[in-house]
């Protein structure tokens, strides 16, 4: 099958041509232009200006005042975050034990809610992305809905099935004598109900853009569906696992709600970092703070690790 | 070596219906406009998209068959495929490319890397194999994936416009070197183009595919001088020869003589006479044409604002003469006619 883009001229580089310049083809290695730089908001447009950046890059009136306040609106809590921070005794307070525990159940939870979610998350995003079974936008919309859906909903309602007395939850207990509330494998199970929707529909994003005709040429040369998967999908869907895995894995590593509803708020068992951050905040602000500063770090470390996903270098 | 193939399928707008047997080795190329189903044959040939009805058959193998309900897979096929934009795994070194199909089939690493190595320094990439298809020129690319199509010892091979992705100053060149791959492949060799140079250079055979079913099937000299659709007729329109080159002319395979203007290559050639450049004279010319020869207008044919005069002969040839030579010539009435060409019009190189 042909790419259907082979023909047309591409989008955005064809805006930069002149009319009646030559049709740029996806097959053809030519860069885009160079988008012009932008001038400072106050500059007024020259007439040359306007022709080049065409329509609507001039912001309608008032955008910029409106979209600088939601910037500082974003940025200040953070940056207050850093002033407040007790820097004498964060030493102290980052090797005290309750923090450390909560540090490594967290890691624990979140690392394991992200492999529950890639081992039984990829199967299903690839079966949303290729497999037209009926009902498939039901399964996807439901599948999707942990995403909106408010935690602590998310909470009671795997209390209500996986809780002691929950519809699955009596039979784990009278057949296998698993409890899953309140225990560590509760909190990732909490944990993973809510990420896992982040990686699913990455992932599937991810599959539905690669082009398949790479497995069909891996298919020529006498790979079976395994190892195509394998050998040839996964690495060029890479860019959307590691961001539906940083974004999942980020969810988990922050959930809440569905946690201290379903698995409680046991130190050393259930209680998070974000549940001990909540509770320390009642009676040792300090501590509370260089918890947040810890999260605060490990979500940068994500974003930088991700710029090159989701801000595409021009 | 033998491939026998009925393919009928529909798909979107296509309705394909294409009968093809080749009966040795060779090249055989599929020519036809955009949208004839070219690809989609290609496809079905190897296994990518099942068919309604028909059947494949490779030596004696039953890949396909609808009636019988045969089915081998794709990668179950002895079947390579050099697809259209090459398709090299992009996470892959050129090396990695290659042995790709060998591990596919099981082939323990260290054999398939050493048998990768071979396959890449056959096309002359032996420095490439740790490259990425990324750094890889056009060409660089297409030999690669050749390589990897031919790694796996295929007994039929598919190439889907292997040089459409060229600029136009690397085709000759690439061209030859394909020339020269597909000679040395012992199997069947299909070639998807819509070039009619391509496919008069790389084939032995052509079958014309338009509008999902084939229109001509023969030899470049079969179609060239019996075109029997519109569409044939256009493609191969100028006037093509083959030859070698003997004492500062162009000895063709028919024993004529064409006289070229130097520089003249060496070897075998190809003669490209334009139509537009052939002259027709009802006395014999006098004055600088060097290629002048008798011959008989058989068909006129209106193309546009000019018309196409078939004439046969010694040497047969299209000319495209304007409606007022027509008159004025009545060459609508036939009859002996002197055909003169420039040397200077007559474009010669290397096969």
């Amino acid at each position: 099958m042909r790419k259907d883009g082979d023909s047309g001229a591409r989008a955005d580089a064809g805006k930069h041509l002149p009319t009646g310049g030559l049709a740029v083809t996806a097959g053809d290695a030519i860069a885009p232009p160079p988008r012009p730089r932008p001038a400072p908001w106050w500059a007024p447009a020259s007439d040359t200006e306007r022709r080049v950046r065409g329509r609507g890059e001039r912001a309608p009136l008032g955008f910029v005042p409106l979209a600088a306040v939601a910037v500082v609106f974003l940025i200040l809590p953070l940056v207050a975050l850093l002033v407040r921070a007790p820097w004498g005794s964060l030493p102290g307070d980052l090797t005290a034990p309750g923090v450390l525990t909560a540090l490594r159940l967290s890691l624990v939870c979140s690392l394991g809610a992200l492999c529950l979610s890639l081992v039984f998350g990829v199967p299903l995003a690839w079966l949303l992305a290729r497999v037209p079974f009926p009902g498939r936008n039901v399964v996807r919309a439901l599948v999707l809905l942990p995403m909106v859906l408010p935690p602590v909903v998310g909470g009671v309602a795997l209390l209500l099935a996986f809780g002691r007395n929950g519809i699955a939850g009596q039979w784990l207990d009278s057949l296998f004598g698993v409890t899953l509330p309140f225990s560590t494998l509760g909190a990732m199970l909490a944990e993973t109900f809510v990420a896992m929707p982040f990686l699913v529909i990455t992932v599937e994003a991810g599959i539905r853009a690669m082009d398949r005709r790479y497995e069909d040429a891996a298919a020529t040369l006498g790979a079976g569906r395994w190892l195509i998967f394998r050998r040839v999908t996964l690495p060029l869907i890479a860019p959307a696992l590691a961001a539906g895995s940083a974004l999942s894995w980020a969810r988990a590593l922050g959930e809440f709600g569905a946690t201290i509803t379903f698995a409680g708020n046991m130190p050393g068992r259930t209680q998070t970092m974000p549940l001990a951050v909540y509770l320390a905040l009642q009676n040792n602000a300090g501590a509370a703070i260089t918890l947040s500063l810890v999260m605060l770090a490990i979500s940068l470390a994500v974003l930088v690790g991700l710029r090159g996903q989701w801000f595409p270098r021009r | 070596m033998s491939l026998e193939a009925r393919v009928a399928l529909r798909k979107g707008t296509l309705d394909l219906d294409v009968g093809l047997t080749v009966e040795a080795s060779g090249v055989v190329v599929l020519l036809g406009p955009n949208a004839a189903g070219k690809t989609t044959l290609l496809r079905a040939l190897a296994g990518l998209v099942p068919l309604e009805r028909g059947r494949v058959v490779l030596d004696g193998e039953v890949l396909e068959d609808t009636a019988a309900g045969v089915r081998v897979p794709t990668e179950r096929r002895p079947i390579g495929v050099v697809f259209q934009d090459y398709l090299l795994f992009p996470h892959m070194t050129s090396l990695e490319n290659v042995a790709f199909g060998l591990r596919a089939r099981g082939t323990p690493r260290a054999t398939a890397r050493a048998r990768a190595h071979e396959m890449l320094d056959r096309v002359g990439l032996a420095e490439a194999a740790g490259a990425r298809p990324r750094a890889l020129s056009g060409g660089q690319a297409q030999r690669v994936a050749l390589a990897r199509a031919l790694a796996t010892d295929p007994r039929l091979l598919l190439l889907d416009e292997p040089l459409a992705a060229m600029d136009a100053g690397a085709r000759a060149e690439l061209r030859r070197g394909l020339t020269r791959h597909l000679a040395a492949f012992p199997g069947t060799c299909l070639v998807i183009t819509h070039d009619p140079i391509e496919a008069m250079t790389l084939g032995d055979k052509l079958v014309v595919l338009e509008a999902g079913r084939v229109v001509q099937a023969g030899t470049p000299e079969e179609l060239s001088s019996h075109p029997r659709s519109r569409y044939v007729a256009d493609l191969l329109g100028l006037n093509l020869y083959r030859g070698r080159v003997d004492q500062g002319a162009v000895r063709l395979t028919g024993g004529q003589r064409l006289i070229a203007a130097d520089p003249l290559p060496q070897g075998e050639v190809f003669a490209v006479v334009p139509p537009r450049a052939v002259a027709l004279h009802r006395t014999l010319p006098d004055g600088s044409p060097r290629n002048v020869w008798r011959g008989e207008v058989q068909d006129l044919d209106v193309v546009g604002n000019h018309v196409r005069a078939h004439v046969a002969g010694e040497l047969p040839v299209i000319a495209e003469v304007t409606p007022g030579a027509v008159a004025s010539l009545r060459l609508d009435d036939g009859g002996p006619v002197y055909v003169a060409v420039k040397a200077m019009e007559i474009e010669v190189y290397e096969a």
